[in-house]
């Protein structure tokens, strides 16, 4: 069964979405617009396309993927986080981790980067019309919730309800700090935030995000759950789901993997048979239990 | 004159001396001494001695070298304003002609099982197609069997065409070895109607002979039909595969010298700001490795050489199988003689089937006997068009497979294919479609 | 450097590349004293400070020369008056075992010295940089190991061994089986060897249960050096079965506190030589099928599709078997056997020979020639009993970034240059790396090289042989026997 559909799956995903014209190998030279220093351990990156008329042109689907290159220590992937709506720079959130997160953190504005997008799948949004969607973010994961969410909000009446429940250890592990006031005001996104343990001055929910969203209890009628976090979080939150009966086609994660070409062949991003750099990241949780058990 | 070609010994030289003269990179087999021999390919030049001996180390560098720079990287400051700096992004998209003579249907089988991640998945990679539109690939139809080969076990033989443009078939001749040569694809065709070459029609019977004496050799196969299933259905069997992999020692050997493994990785080297520069290279890696996988978090989803190996033999027998509709592996055997503590995946895939409760009905491999003790049921001909089974999606790919149907072709002497790659021939009537349907022209 | 044209600029003249690393407390400061003075020096040396002379890894030196240094200079506080105490007894044992080492690469060794300063030697170091830069430019610029010509050889790897080589007693086969079969309840498991594709072809078995035990296989086919094995079993009780080479690597695990000895239940051999398969393998040719093997006291003979090999042991043994004067583990928790004597003293082994007798360039164009076909499987570093970082290995590093992944000569035989001098002192000679090399290159002559180099300077010291003794390259000595101290005059 696996093996009619995945093939299938790969060649024609290419006419279905946004790909990285010409040598895919080739980095597109950028510069570094700004920096936002977002937790101790994670900024966010804005670049843009020396050449104008590419970035002019340069579109993508939320969820997609960019590999970013500090040339001399190297590259890696990140999720697109700015919305496909805006086209004045590409957004990028790094946590700090290897060599070249390292490296990547080391720069500031007017740097020369390189970058490969647009890469792998993307949230499938048009599956939602009419839906109810609710967003989960942890940590490092809101990165790829962000540009969906954006995304959401702009087209709101084509959706149902828009939740997000962002969680973060502490109150200074949460990313995108600028932009919460704005989620919580927003009357189009019902905007809940919680962190793990008590911290002085925090309003909002205390408690790991899985129990947190038990708490919530979202309904699953005629609605959508998309998570992003690290893998212990996805994995108790999509218990927490599963108990409240959303479906596994309704629950949709990102994966993250060593990566490398980003192009589906240097082979080390793979479950089973699936490139998470070209089948993924985006991954239902119904496509993610057919899969082998090697996260 | 028909399209075969007949070949000398003695002459040798002077047909590679001609392909040089065209301007092609001529990789030939050549040994080179050690505390054992090994052959490796180099190129040749006029004077150099010329080995048909099958290689230590596969061809597949020729479209795929052990290292190759993607993209040289440099800054450069503005002498007028040092606060700016340019980079300046080279890509390094090169290929030479090149003709790979005598190496084995195996190397070029490999070939042509990279032809599909490298050319016909989402993304098509410049370099590996630069390098696969210039080469043609002479190859030398196998003798005899060996023991560690089983080319026969994952549809191939020892003249299988895929992958080869121009099969060569050593013939009986008096006081010296000869050869026939039978042009596979256009490319193939072409170089032999070019070349100097004597008509080798008269001795095209002395061919199928001597390939269907060759086949004669092989021993009795296992039925790999199941082996996809039945590698999957192992994965969660960890403590089958740590136990299979008990003698590992996690080195590369397998991976590096198997034609069919094309795992890279890409690494920068040299700081841009330097006065040369620096590169972005891609070189082999290996699967085997624990880096390979490694995150920057220190997770790794393939921590022991169990779920590395079960990667290998899943992404030859089942994964990719999966993706493409063939196993990805020749069967050339080199994982198994080349293993510095001898693991041989014939046994770990033979284990699979048996532990996921499949069959493997005739003859297991442990149980083979010799040729002559055991001969081979003749073969059940059945006519198996080259090009079905060759790869590319390419117009001489097209006018070979119009020529197998009117010359007698390599595969007139080979027995019915197993069934795993008879599901091939089904697949590929899908990726002809679906390629269509994405606009490249098959037919 | 004006008013000299590059017309008429010869090796003499023109500025060659040298590299200096110093010392923080003494030699940079002697430099120093010596630049405050004025005093006329040449301008060839690039300084590199350093922290301590201990700092220097050989492998710093190692890798300036093999990436286009001309010469290197590494100089520290004198002994005794190290600023961290005995920093620079640790250098002067690694750097003159480097020295020793470089020849064997086909590097003059007098492109590389070492020497103390303090700081207040400004004299001294004038001097010191003077007449190294004057001895680099006697050299000239180095020689490059791309430019080198091809070098293809190899010897005839069978010498007159210093005991009978042959396959051993016949009647040990069940006396060991009976041995294990005792002892297997107790442990773990116990390795040894077994039949792998065919009958010629041994591989590495692990035995838990009695069926297991039947399948064991000894005698000239005990190939594999088992004690690799022996660090992934941490925690468990392991019978391993060891010829004489084989314990060394156990006693050198054992110096080295990576296994305990409790865990480990050493079954040891009688050996009298084993097959070295590689040149078998290259007898036999393509075959099929084994139809027959057949042991007599000397030969192993072999019908391979109907034609017979016969492969005495005396003449188709590795070359660590011919200057074997370890026939059988001493010190282990069971004999199986009674050892042979040795007689007489060991020879070069032929490999090593074969290197001897060439000039240096020829040793460089024999590196480069042979180095050439490595395709850096790493199956030399992952068969080696004493590679225990396993997967953490310094050639996989991007940070320091010791090695490319470009596949350049140099790289691939500097890997073996960084193999090499990691196991200085502590490589027991076994062989596997050069066993395991699939493309036959001779590989283990560095490591047998190197083993010279330690034997001359650390009084006859031998790895793995005492688990009391600390490798001589993790100690020092005040004042160290065999080496004298480098001094410039």
């Amino acid at each position: 069964m696996d093996a009619k559909t995945s093939l299938p799956r790969m060649v024609q995903g290419l006419s279905e979405r946004p790909s990285m014209p010409g040598n895919p190998y080739l980095p597109i030279p950028s510069t570094v617009i700004n920096v936002i220093s977002e937790t101790p351990r994670i900024k966010t990156f804005q670049v843009v396309f020396d050449d104008k008329e590419r970035m002019e042109h340069f579109t993508f689907e939320p969820g997609q993927v960019g590999q970013l290159s500090v040339f001399g220590a190297g590259e890696s992937t990140f999720v697109i986080n700015s919305p496909p709506s805006e086209k004045n720079y590409l957004q990028f959130s790094v946590m700090l981790a290897g060599e070249v997160t390292t490296a990547i953190h080391k720069l500031s504005v007017g740097d020369k980067v390189g970058v490969r997008a647009p890469l792998g799948n993307y949230f499938p949004y048009k599956d939602w019309a009419g839906k109810n969607i609710f967003f989960i973010g942890g940590g490092i994961g809101m990165a790829p919730i962000r540009t969906i969410m954006l995304h959401v909000l702009e087209h709101a009446k084509d959706y149902g309800k828009i939740s997000l429940l962002y969680g973060a250890r502490t109150p200074q592990d949460l990313t995108y700090q600028y932009e919460i006031p704005n989620w919580l005001e927003r009357p189009d996104l019902d905007c809940t935030l919680c962190i793990d343990v008590p911290a002085p001055g925090w309003e909002h929910k205390v408690g790991l995000l899985p129990n947190v969203l038990k708490e919530l209890n979202p309904s699953p009628d005629n609605t959508v759950a998309v998570l992003c976090g690290p893998p212990i979080m996805i994995k108790f939150t999509v218990q927490a789901l599963v108990e409240m009966k959303f479906t596994p086609e309704s629950i949709i994660t990102t994966l993250e993997k060593r990566m490398k070409c980003g192009i589906g062949i240097c082979g080390r991003c793979n479950i089973g048979g699936r490139y998470v750099c070209v089948d993924g990241p985006v991954f239902s949780w119904k496509e993610l239990q057919s899969l082998p058990q090697e996260l | 004159m028909s399209d075969y070609r007949y070949l000398q010994e003695q002459d040798i030289p002077s047909f590679l001396a001609a392909l040089r003269a065209l301007g092609n990179r001529v990789l030939v087999p050549t040994l080179q001494k050690g505390t054992k021999e090994s052959v490796v390919f180099t190129p040749w030049q006029e004077g150099d001695p010329v080995l048909v001996a099958k290689a230590t180390v596969p061809a597949k560098a020729a479209v795929l070298p052990s290292c190759e720079t993607l993209v040289t990287y440099k800054k450069t400051k503005n002498p007028d304003n040092y606060a700016e700096t340019s980079l300046t992004l080279t890509e390094t998209v090169e290929a030479e002609p090149t003709v790979v003579f005598a190496s084995r249907p195996c190397d070029a089988k490999g070939i042509a099982i990279l032809d599909n991640p490298y050319t016909k998945g989402i993304y098509k990679d410049p370099y590996y197609m630069a390098k696969r539109e210039k080469l043609v690939v002479i190859s030398l139809t196998c003798n005899s069997g060996c023991e560690t080969c089983f080319c026969h076990w994952v549809g191939g033989g020892p003249s299988s065409p895929e992958g080869s443009d121009i099969l060569m078939t050593e013939i009986p001749a008096e006081g010296t070895k000869a050869y026939v040569l039978q042009p596979i694809t256009a490319k193939g065709k072409e170089m032999l109607a070019k070349s100097a070459l004597k008509d080798g029609e008269s001795v095209v019977a002395l061919m199928n002979e001597a390939r269907k004496a060759a086949f004669a050799t092989l021993s009795p196969k296992p039925d790999l039909t199941e082996a996809p299933q039945k590698v999957a259905a192992c994965f969660a069997n960890l403590s089958f595969w740590a136990q299979e992999t008990e003698r590992c020692i996690s080195c590369g050997a397998c991976t590096y010298f198997c034609p069919t493994c094309y795992c890279f990785t890409i690494t920068d080297e040299g700081e841009p700001t330097s006065a040369q520069g620096g590169r972005r290279l891609r070189s082999w890696d290996t699967c085997m490795s624990s880096l390979f996988t490694r995150e920057a978090s220190g997770h790794n989803p393939r921590p022991s050489k169990a779920e590395r190996m079960r990667n290998r033999v899943s992404h030859k027998f089942a994964t990719y199988p999966e993706n493409w509709g063939i196993f990805s592996c020749s069967g050339c055997g080199r994982c198994i003689s080349q293993c510095p503590v001898g693991l041989d995946i014939r046994k770990i895939v033979l284990h699979a089937i048996a532990e996921a409760g499949g069959t493997v009905h005739p003859p297991k491999q442990e149980e083979a006997k010799p040729a002559k003790a055991a001969p081979v049921q003749a073969p059940k001909l059945e006519e198996v068009k080259p090009a079905k089974a060759a790869p590319a999606p390419k117009e001489d790919r097209a006018e070979a497979r119009a020529e197998g149907k009117q010359t007698p072709s390599a595969n007139d002497t080979e027995p019915a294919r197993s069934p795993a790659p008879r599901r091939t021939a089904k697949k590929r009537g899908f990726i002809k479609t679906s390629l269509k349907k994405s606009g490249t022209r098959r037919r | 450097m004006s008013g000299v044209t590059s017309q008429n600029t010869n090796a003499e003249h023109s500025e060659l590349r040298i590299l200096g690393f110093l010392c923080n407390w003494c030699s940079y400061g002697g430099a120093d004293t010596a630049g405050v003075a004025r005093a006329t020096q040449p301008t060839d040396l690039r300084i590199i400070r350093v922290p301590c002379s201990g700092r220097v890894d050989p492998l710093f030196i190692a890798k300036a020369l093999f990436n286009g240094a001309d010469g290197v200079l590494v100089s520290g506080c004198h002994p005794r008056d190290c600023h961290y105490s005995a920093g620079n007894f640790y250098a002067r044992r690694r750097l003159e075992v480097l020295k020793h080492f470089l020849p064997i690469l086909g590097i003059d060794p007098a492109r590389f010295e070492y020497t103390w300063v303090s700081a207040s030697e400004g004299e001294r170091w004038k001097q010191v940089v003077t007449r190294f830069t004057e001895q680099i430019h006697a050299l000239g610029p180095a020689p490059k190991f791309e430019d080198s010509h091809p070098l293809h050889a190899m010897v005839d790897m069978a010498l007159a061994p210093l005991a009978p080589l042959g396959t051993g007693d016949p009647q040990l086969l069940s006396s060991v089986k009976e041995a294990i079969r005792k002892k297997l309840p107790e442990l773990d498991c116990v390795i040894g060897w077994k039949e792998g594709r065919d009958g010629l072809h041994t591989v590495p078995h692990f035995i838990r249960t009695e069926a297991d035990l039947e399948e064991l296989r000894i005698g000239p086919f005990a190939i594999h050096n088992l004690a690799t094995y022996l660090p992934n079993y941490k925690g468990k009780k392991i019978g391993i079965l060891v010829k004489g080479c084989d314990a060394k690597s156990v006693v050198e695990l054992l110096q080295e506190n990576l296994i305990k000895r409790e865990d480990v239940f050493l079954f040891a051999l009688p050996c009298q030589g084993i097959l070295d398969m590689g040149r078998v393998d290259q007898v036999l040719g393509r075959y099929q099928h084994i139809t027959s093997l057949k042991t007599d006291d000397k030969t192993v003979t072999v019908v391979a599709d109907g034609k017979e090999h016969h492969f005495p042991i005396s003449q188709y043994a590795p070359s660590k078997c011919y200057s074997c004067t370890s026939r059988m583990a001493q010190d282990a928790d069971m004999l199986l056997g009674n050892a042979t004597q040795i007689q007489g003293t060991p020879q070069t082994p032929p490999e090593l020979a074969m290197l001897d007798a060439m000039s240096l360039s020829e040793r460089m164009a024999f590196w480069k020639s042979a180095m050439d076909r490595c395709i850096r499987c790493y199956a030399c570093r992952n068969s080696c009993p004493m590679c225990v970082c396993r997967d953490y290995c310094v050639s996989d590093s991007r940070d320091p970034h010791w090695m490319s992944q470009s596949d350049a000569t140099r790289e691939k035989l500097f890997f073996q240059v960084i193999h090499t001098l990691h196991l200085a002192g502590r490589c027991t000679g076994c062989g596997e790396c050069q066993r395991s090399c699939p493309v036959g290159i001779p590989i283990l002559a560095l490591r047998q090289h190197c083993a010279r180099v330690i034997r001359e300077l650390f009084s006859g010291y031998e790895p793995g042989t005492d688990p009391k003794a600390v490798p001589p390259l993790l100690g020092y000595q005040v004042e160290e026997e065999h080496i004298k101290e480098r001094e410039w005059k």
